[in-house]
């Protein structure tokens, strides 16, 4: 098991360096940068070669990118050239955003998805398990955009039950009125909660017919002991991965959602800064993302590991 | 089923607001939030930095310019209380009315020269940058404290244009920081975070009048739905910039109102005359001849603008009345496009997502062209790097300009030389015409020549205004006392003037 972590975990260092490279050389190979953007059409040429000496933008990318890379081994993430201020700062803001959106949503899949999985994969063809595939179904298919402006436009505009955007709410006002994060949420979740029921629905009918579960039953087992002890577990291992994928999953529909709810997380802060092409906080998201993705996928794959037990193949 | 949802929004925007600052009845008479779109700018308070819409409206927040503009793009006090020139129209003087910077101090003439010197500076990137460059600052000096004389490098009768242009607010002398901005504008500054909300309070001293609202919150919101939705629920008071279907939804909704600016933006094609094909100006003309300009506005604007005469600033000061129409004429622009030897060409346009009309103009263009014997394609370019890409790549381009003086526009994209005359037009006449409307004394006399100028630069440059589009802000029902106004205007944006309840 030792082994299987420490190579995990290189390679995921490993994974991490590779897309901070990426991400970095697909920056520069967008069409202008932060001078001509800001500028814009107002700007003369000099002017604008100005700016871009200011910003340090003459420079080499491979030098820029080195500098931010030795900056970042000191924790420093740089400064974003939109703002003249510590990436830092407005990744700390945005961050807080996010995670009411995605803590809560992350809670109601995992809570949620292995309650439905399982009722409906123990009553395998029966009439809630048809109404439960097919709403899981229909819910998948609708993007999540027009999930988002669908519940605004009939939950909030037409019944007035919630409220509509987070338009100009800092991470103070939202907790100080966390109804704001209900749609948000419940779009945000939606998909994730499909996809993870029907997997671990799938994976209980699967185990529930398995050799080894009618073994038991003929050696007289009771029920409720297969479930618990084998069906589940079984069920469980490759749902873990699926949920690691949950994760990433949630950052991807961050963005989508943070646009139509008007939240300034870190969905709607990555886009900004890739309009912007501030590369130095591009980087910093892209750390992030990738960060973050990497290690809900190591612990996917350790949780696996652990829950599915093989040999330890020696190389 | 979305639109649906509108008419009933007024019922909810009680209970949306239910709990937290918002709720109490008696703070909602006093906040008034408006969301606009943040993308793109440097973020700072800076009001010399200025280029986005939303930057324009933070900085008629705090500070306050000499001028402004009417409607029609002429020149109102503000600051000033008088400007005259001498006979040469080098020398202005100009006497400020008492005005007082929020920290308490006058605002006096040497505030005013150090503006000036500042968004003069090429490094600030004021976008009056080119109009201020026209004053001699080391001849130029404070007569008194409220007193100033301005000396011109070279006469000018159009300058008092620059007191209201984007970009020239007076700030204190010696100003570097703008963490805790100072003006002398209708509101104080409270809290800002860059890409976030800015906050601000009334200022009761304001020579004009304090606001009648409490405090003012300008949102970002960059996404048309999140601002629309915002404003349908009573989050916001004010969504600025909404175009197409939000705008047949906020037509059918009762309680919001739009505040809808006809003719606010030029719609333009830029054709590059420097360069082949275009430097033959056949070709230009087959373009004008060519186009079916009803249909543009009728499909690509969905009827929300106005056909365009290939000439800036319809309905402005300076626009010349007596224009034919442009009419298509396909067998003269097929005649032309044969002549050039041109027939069957294949045309590069550049395009974006910029402005939502762009592309189905350029589809429309295609089918248009091709029946004068052109093949048109359409190049599409990243939208926050396309302005800045155009002025160097390309034949052909679309853009847009909000209202601006017919002078300056004239001065400013059409003069030869000019960095941003991005069509490289080039005629000594027009410049000529331009010279010497710039020295000529008598107001009169001066439009007479811009028409002329005008007329010229129809027909050659190379610009052609295809249509004029509609610009449109919405407003809630409690909301009162802004008026629709074309964007750059006086009256636009006026937040220091609004009454809710």
């Amino acid at each position: 098991m030792r082994g299987y972590v420490l190579r995990r975990c290189s390679l995921a260092a490993l994974q991490c360096l590779a897309v901070l490279v990426a991400v970095f050389a697909v920056g520069t190979l967008l069409p202008g940068d932060t001078a001509d953007v800001l500028r814009g059409e107002l700007g003369t040429p000099e002017q604008i070669q100005a700016l871009r000496v200011r910003l340090g933008l003459d420079e080499p990318a491979w030098a820029r990118f080195w500098h931010w890379l030795g900056h970042l081994l000191t924790g420093d993430l740089g400064t974003s050239s939109t703002t003249g201020l510590p990436v830092s700062e407005d990744l700390g803001h945005r961050t807080g955003v996010t995670l009411l959106l995605g803590v809560p949503a992350l809670l109601l899949v995992v809570l949620v998805a292995p309650v439905l999985g399982t009722v409906s994969g123990l009553r395998e063809g029966s009439r809630l398990d048809r109404a439960l595939n097919t709403a899981a179904l229909l819910l998948h298919a609708v993007p999540e955009f027009v999930l988002g402006l669908l519940l605004v436009a009939t939950v909030s505009l037409a019944a007035g039950v919630l409220p509509a955007t987070a338009v100009g709410m800092d991470t103070d006002a939202l907790l100080a009125q966390p109804s704001v994060l209900v749609l948000p949420v419940a779009v945000l979740a939606a998909r994730h909660l499909c996809d993870l029921a029907r997997q671990i629905r799938a994976g209980v009918a699967a185990q529930r017919h398995s050799t080894v579960a009618t073994h038991l039953r003929l050696l007289g087992v009771r029920e409720r002991t297969v479930v618990l002890r084998h069906v589940l577990p079984g069920a469980l291992g490759p749902a873990a991965q699926q949920f690691a994928r949950c994760v990433e999953g949630l950052l991807g529909g961050a963005v989508l959602v943070e646009a139509v709810f008007g939240f300034r997380g870190l969905g709607s802060g990555f886009v900004e800064a890739v309009q912007n092409r501030d590369l130095p906080q591009v980087q910093a998201y892209a750390l992030l993302f990738a960060g973050t993705a990497v290690a809900v996928n190591v612990a996917g794959d350790l949780a696996a590991h652990r829950l599915a037990p093989r040999r330890e193949v020696t190389a | 089923m979305l639109a649906a949802g509108g008419g009933l929004a007024l019922a909810g925007s009680g209970l949306l607001t239910g709990c937290g600052r918002d709720g109490s009845s008696a703070d909602d008479g006093d906040r008034f939030r408006a969301a606009f779109t943040a993308g793109g700018s440097q973020e700072t308070l800076d009001p010399h930095v200025a280029p986005n819409f939303v930057d324009q409206a933070r900085a008629k927040a705090l500070y306050d310019t000499l001028g402004t503009y009417a409607d029609d793009m002429s020149v109102r006090k503000r600051l000033a209380d008088s400007w005259e020139s001498d006979p040469s129209g080098t020398r202005w003087r100009i006497r400020l009315r008492e005005a007082q910077f929020h920290d308490g101090k006058p605002v006096t003439a040497q505030d005013v020269l150090y503006s000036y010197r500042r968004a003069a500076d090429p490094d600030t990137g004021s976008p009056s940058q080119e109009l201020l460059s026209a004053i001699d600052f080391s001849a130029s000096r404070a007569d008194g404290r409220r007193s100033l004389i301005l000396v011109l490098k070279a006469p000018n009768f159009e300058f008092p244009t620059v007191f209201a242009g984007p970009g020239t607010e007076i700030i204190p002398d010696g100003t570097r920081d703008f963490r805790e901005p100072v003006g002398s504008g209708p509101f104080t500054y409270v809290s800002f975070t860059p890409g976030g909300t800015a906050r601000y309070r009334r200022w009761a001293d304001h020579w004009d009048g304090a606001p009648h609202i409490a405090e003012l919150e300008i949102v970002p919101a960059n996404e048309e739905s999140a601002r629309l939705n915002a404003l349908l629920s009573g989050q916001v008071h004010y969504a600025a910039d909404m175009a197409g279907s939000s705008v047949e939804r906020l037509k059918k909704d009762g309680s919001a109102r739009l505040l809808t600016a006809k003719r606010a933006t030029a719609q333009q094609l830029l054709l590059r005359t420097g360069r082949e094909p275009f430097d033959d100006p056949r070709l230009v003309r087959a373009l004008q001849l060519g186009l079916d300009r009803e249909e543009l506005v009728r499909v690509a604007l969905a009827g929300h603008g106005q056909v365009g005469d290939d000439l800036f600033g319809k309905g402005l000061r300076g626009y010349p009345d007596d224009l034919a129409p442009r009419r298509r004429d396909v067998e003269k622009a097929r005649k032309l496009v044969k002549e050039a030897g041109a027939d069957g060409l294949e045309i590069t346009v550049e395009t974006s997502s910029v402005d939502a009309a762009w592309e189905p103009a350029a589809d429309l263009m295609r089918r248009q062209l091709r029946e004068v014997g052109l093949k048109l394609t359409a190049h599409t370019r990243a939208s926050s790097t396309y302005f800045s890409e155009i002025k160097t790549k390309g034949v052909a381009a679309f853009n847009t300009t909000s209202t601006l003086p017919v002078s300056d526009f004239l001065q400013q994209r059409l003069r030869s030389g000019t960095a941003r005359n991005q069509t490289q037009f080039g005629s000594k006449k027009f410049d000529a015409l331009l010279e010497r409307a710039r020295t000529t004394r008598d107001e009169q006399d001066r439009l007479a020549m811009l028409t002329r100028a005008q007329k010229i630069a129809r027909d050659d440059s190379g610009l052609l205004v295809w249509a004029f589009s509609d610009a449109n802000d919405a407003i809630g029902p409690a909301v009162h006392g802004l008026r629709a106004a074309p964007p750059n205007s006086h009256a636009w944006a006026r937040f220091d003037r609004v009454r809710l309840g």
